[in-house]
């Protein structure tokens, strides 16, 4: 049999022609130069400053690394972020799910509730949760009154607290990239699935799960990343005793003026962050789907 | 027994009954297709067939056994849908291996099929292609071999083609028909075009707003529709309105607007005397004359327009009360100077070839 149609996914020409002129830089440049100000000459700074205070040398390096106290808000830092994005993952799933497949009214309603509780301003979010979680909050009362629990839960000023907190907090950041994978996906695929024989898990491991992979990737990353810098969470619903890297960091800038001190630390974050993002385009991309 | 029996089958959504009260049975082996205007209820009565709706009343039964109960994964039924649902994560080959791998047979089982499914549909060369490296037509073929490759009794096709252009839609009809020769599998087929319809199926089944309005060999609808509907949706016709002035039984006679009378014609559907009605004549079975020969049964028309389409040529006729009336000719019978605009012609058929429509 000849095949005479084309394949159906062709590059555009257009694109493909400007992008080897190399056209289109020229808008971007102004941005350029507002991060380039903002962002990059102040990490050199930073950096600068953690090599050359006191004095020249990685002493400061060397410090947070011999600190099982520096290593343990590291481990914190690290725990609580990875809890949150795998509680994000769990939780954002099915109302990504929802969202793509519910009536057009409950997705629209929904849609924004997740996007209004985004916009709401943080501290009003977190001292929000302050209140519901102390020793005397709603979550304690109603669990004493219904006598599941005879003395109050210690949900705050501990990693539960920021965990709870922040999790709720990053969900949004989670929905919106996993709903946009979820929605490219077309239903029918699901029909054909189960036609073939495959039970709902089945549908679900071999044909959902490696076809929001990306979303869920891209939305991971989005979490992961941002957790391990959050600062106004954990230094409210947070407890002195077990901090996160970006408490220490203002810590050591606030209180103790060591801006050597704070910038190796930061720097180590700096590192992680990229590291994790250099992962994830080795295995996903842009966020592109792989063909 | 009856392979595929569907008895008195609705399905309402809110107050619109979508498929009203539709009766059919299928052999085993049989190719039957559902053909229809858009909305006329083909696919929704596919779509329970697949188990992906559930009818608000009737009943499925596959081989003896109802199968209304079981959900879509358990029916063992095949589909190749209108749009491309191969899964772009997997390669053609896993794509036709995925059925068997999730009724998880063994390794050398599954290979041998998907080798074989490969090559009935006559891809063994893309086995490791994925889906976006495909054209439209061969994620269709990948489709069939993946419907097929689990044996299912009953293969269901909801407008397989209707995304391909015209010329490789044919080069698939011709390879559906060859699978269906090869396999032996029975074939529920849906597609609202009628050339499709006709050139691949055993039995049409014509859908028109949720009921089955003729079910039969598509020679039986071109030649004998038993409904207005049928006669207009198969093949082109014409129809003259005309009044009724006696009927009896499936006989009647007619008055023309010119004022002729015609006695004897096959009447469909209800009709008294004084009624309005329409008399149905395919432009195919239509001959043109010279006004000389009064030839009968026939009409008096005007030569409007005339276009050669290859091999017919396609004449439209204004007749003295303002209706036009198209024609089909070989071109083989034409000779093209006899062709003037404008002038008066003797429009003739035989009187078998009309059929009388009530409205």
């Amino acid at each position: 049999m000849t095949v005479t149609d084309v394949p159906i996914a062709a590059p555009s020409p257009v694109l493909a022609a400007a992008r080897r002129r190399g056209r289109g830089f020229a808008p971007v440049l102004p941005a350029l130069a507002l991060v380039v100000v903002v962002f990059v000459i102040p990490v050199l700074a930073l950096l600068l400053r953690s090599v050359l205070e006191p004095e020249p040398g990685l002493q400061n390096y060397a410090a947070f690394f011999a600190s099982t106290t520096y290593l343990k808000v590291l481990g914190n830092t690290f725990l609580v972020a990875g809890t949150v994005t795998v509680a994000t993952v769990l939780l954002g799933f099915p109302v990504a799910w929802f969202l793509a497949i519910a009536p057009a009214f409950w997705s629209r309603l929904l849609f924004a509730i997740v996007i209004l509780s985004m916009w709401t301003n943080l501290l009003a979010r977190t001292y929000a949760w302050m209140v519901l979680l102390q020793r005397t909050g709603i979550i304690n009362r109603t669990l004493m009154n219904l006598g599941l629990i005879s003395e109050p839960l210690p949900l705050i000023n501990n990693l539960a607290g920021v965990t709870i907190g922040m999790t709720y907090i990053m969900l949004p950041f989670m929905i919106l990239p996993l709903h946009a994978t979820i929605r490219s996906i077309d239903p029918a695929i699901f029909q054909a699935a189960s036609l073939c024989g495959a039970s709902r898990f089945q549908a679900f491991t071999r044909v959902m799960l490696p076809l929001t992979a990306s979303g869920i990737a891209a939305g991971a990353l989005m979490v992961f990343v941002m957790s391990l810098g959050y600062f106004i969470t954990p230094a409210l619903l947070g407890g002195t005793s077990n901090m996160m890297l970006a408490e220490l960091i203002a810590q050591l800038v606030q209180s103790l003026l060591d801006w050597g001190l704070a910038g190796a630390a930061a720097l180590v974050l700096l590192v992680i962050t990229l590291a994790i993002y250099m992962i994830q385009l080795r295995f996903f991309g842009f966020g592109q789907a792989r063909s | 027994m009856t392979f595929l029996e569907i008895s008195n089958i609705s399905k309402t959504f809110g107050k619109v009954a979508a498929v009203n009260d539709v009766s059919l049975e299928i052999a085993r082996g049989e190719f039957v297709t559902f053909l229809g205007p858009s909305g006329s209820g083909k696919s929704t009565t596919l779509y329970m067939i697949a188990g992906f709706f559930e009818p608000t009343g009737g009943d499925v039964r596959l081989e003896g056994r109802s199968i209304l109960a079981e959900p879509s994964n358990k029916r063992n039924i095949g589909m190749v849908f209108q749009r491309y649902t191969l899964f772009p994560h997997l390669s053609v080959a896993e794509n036709v291996a995925f059925p068997l791998r999730v009724r998880r047979r063994p390794a050398g089982e599954i290979a041998r099929k998907v080798e074989e499914m490969l090559a009935l549909v006559r891809l063994e060369n893309f086995a490791d292609r994925m889906p976006a490296q495909l054209s439209g037509g061969q994620q269709q073929r990948v489709a069939l071999a993946r419907a097929l490759a689990y044996n299912p009794p009953l293969l269901l096709m909801d407008e397989p083609l209707s995304a391909l252009d015209k010329k490789l839609r044919e080069e698939i009809q011709d390879e559906i028909r060859r699978i269906h020769r090869q396999t032996g599998v029975t074939i529920l087929y849906v597609t609202h075009d009628q050339e499709e319809a006709l050139s691949l199926s055993d039995r049409i089944a014509l859908f028109n707003q949720g009921r089955i309005e003729q079910l039969g060999k598509g020679r039986d609808l071109y030649d004998a529709p038993r409904t207005r509907f049928v006669a207009d949706f198969i093949g082109h016709s014409n129809f003259i309105d005309c009044t009724i002035t006696r009927s009896e039984g499936e006989s009647a006679d007619i008055v023309l607007p010119d004022g002729g009378a015609l006695s004897g014609i096959s009447l469909h559907g209800a009709a008294v005397a004084g009624a309005r009605a329409g008399l149905m004549i395919r432009p195919d079975r239509l001959r043109l004359s010279a006004l000389a020969e009064t030839v009968e049964p026939g009409i008096d028309a005007v030569l409007a327009d005339a276009t050669f389409i290859g091999e017919t040529y396609h004449f439209v006729l204004a007749t003295g009360w303002g209706a036009s009336i198209n024609v089909r000719i070989p071109a083989s019978r034409v000779q093209p100077d006899d062709i003037t605009i404008g002038a008066r012609m003797r429009l003739h058929w035989e009187a078998v070839d009309a059929r009388l429509f009530g409205h």
